[in-house]
């Protein structure tokens, strides 16, 4: 849990402080990052930036409540960023492997789980027709628990939006798993 | 429900459940320390040099001095603005010559008059009447044109002796005086 009093300790300029915000922050920052990027490296290099923006722009924030929205919003808007780089100089990894993967994972039972590089390809192989905004829709409405009105105001689309592109994810991936399951 | 959506949420599951472990967070922690300090450190630099460059200004008697200074350009600047319209004013409201040739030369007496007429009324405000360039124009343009006429006539008069006595006889009738033309 992230108080109001080591946000203000932070203000001051106190490393140590800043350390334990990174420590709180940095793991759900990268399960966002990591599920909308489908990328390891890519995901701690956002979780990089977004803690030296925090740190830049900490005097913004007015209470402990809207940190995380914040958070978050920062998060989202460093992965869009990377999805534009990448944009420029595409690499297609995704192949039958990770669909007789995702298989047998299943098969194994609701327990079952997926390690990092394996999460990396299965999200790769879903998400790869989305648009940037339907990815972070998904990722954080069926993958974060979030609701659509958190949704919103960390991404700035409208609610009516918010709705749209995660039914067209959802259709989208549907499709495929519909498809190659 | 249909299969391809059992499907679907199967998947979504196995992602859920497989949340994305950050298992680096010392690292990142490091490296964005290092940035931090980085950032911290060349924005010192900065204010060093600020410091050394201008830093005099924050002496108490410097600064008064400035302030003073200051207060003082913007007087003579806004007296100078004063003084150059009120030139300005002085200088439309005079008839400047450029060219003695250019300029048309009154060469009637009645054009003389007018000119002067026209000038004594601009140097005289209270006296002022108000005539446009245009009509002054026309009138010159009448006045010569009159003469012309006059001349004409005068050229016709004198060379048929008949129509002189009848136009002197005409005349002595209408004024009861004798006329020489």
């Amino acid at each position: 849990m992230i108080d109001l009093q080591l946000i203000e300790e932070c203000r001051g300029g106190n490393f140590n402080n800043f350390r334990k915000l990174i420590e709180l922050t940095s793991p759900f920052a990268y399960s966002v990052a990591f599920r909308m990027l489908g990328n390891e490296d890519q995901a701690k290099d956002v979780v990089q930036e977004t803690m030296v923006t925090i740190w830049q722009k900490l005097k913004k924030i007015k209470t402990a409540e809207v940190y995380k929205t914040w958070i978050y919003r920062i998060v989202v808007n460093k992965c869009y960023d990377e999805m534009r780089k990448r944009k420029r100089n595409p690499e297609f990894i995704a192949d039958e492997k990770t669909w007789e993967l995702i298989a047998n994972r299943i098969s194994e039972g609701p327990s079952a789980a997926l390690e990092n590089r394996e999460t990396s390809m299965v999200i790769t192989i879903l998400t790869e027709r989305l648009s940037s905004k339907q990815k972070a829709v998904f990722v954080l409405s069926d993958l974060e628990g979030m609701s659509n009105d958190e949704i919103s105001e960390i991404t700035g689309i409208s609610k009516s939006a918010v709705k749209a592109n995660l039914y067209h994810a959802r259709k989208s991936i549907s499709e495929k798993v519909g498809k190659y399951l | 429900m249909k299969p391809e959506n059992e499907k679907y949420n199967k998947v979504l599951n196995l992602l859920r459940v497989s949340e994305p472990t950050l298992d680096s967070t010392k690292e990142i922690e490091r490296e964005v320390i290092k940035r931090i300090t980085k950032i911290n450190h060349f924005g010192l630099i900065f204010s060093e040099v600020i410091d050394f460059l201008f830093g005099w200004v924050y002496i108490g008697w410097v600064r008064r001095s400035l302030i003073t200074a200051s207060i003082v350009l913007i007087l003579v600047f806004v007296y100078q603005q004063g003084i150059i319209l009120k030139r300005i004013d002085v200088l439309s409201r005079q008839t400047v010559v450029i060219d003695k040739e250019n300029t048309s030369s009154p060469t009637d007496e009645i054009e003389k008059l007018l000119m002067v007429y026209k000038n004594s009324g601009r140097r005289f405000p209270s006296k002022t009447i108000t005539i446009s360039e245009s009509q002054m124009k026309e009138l010159l343009e009448s006045v010569n044109e009159l003469q012309i006429k006059y001349k004409d006539l005068e050229n016709l008069i004198e060379e048929d002796p008949e129509l002189k006595k009848l136009i002197e006889k005409k005349l002595i009738e209408y004024n009861h005086t004798k006329i020489n033309l």
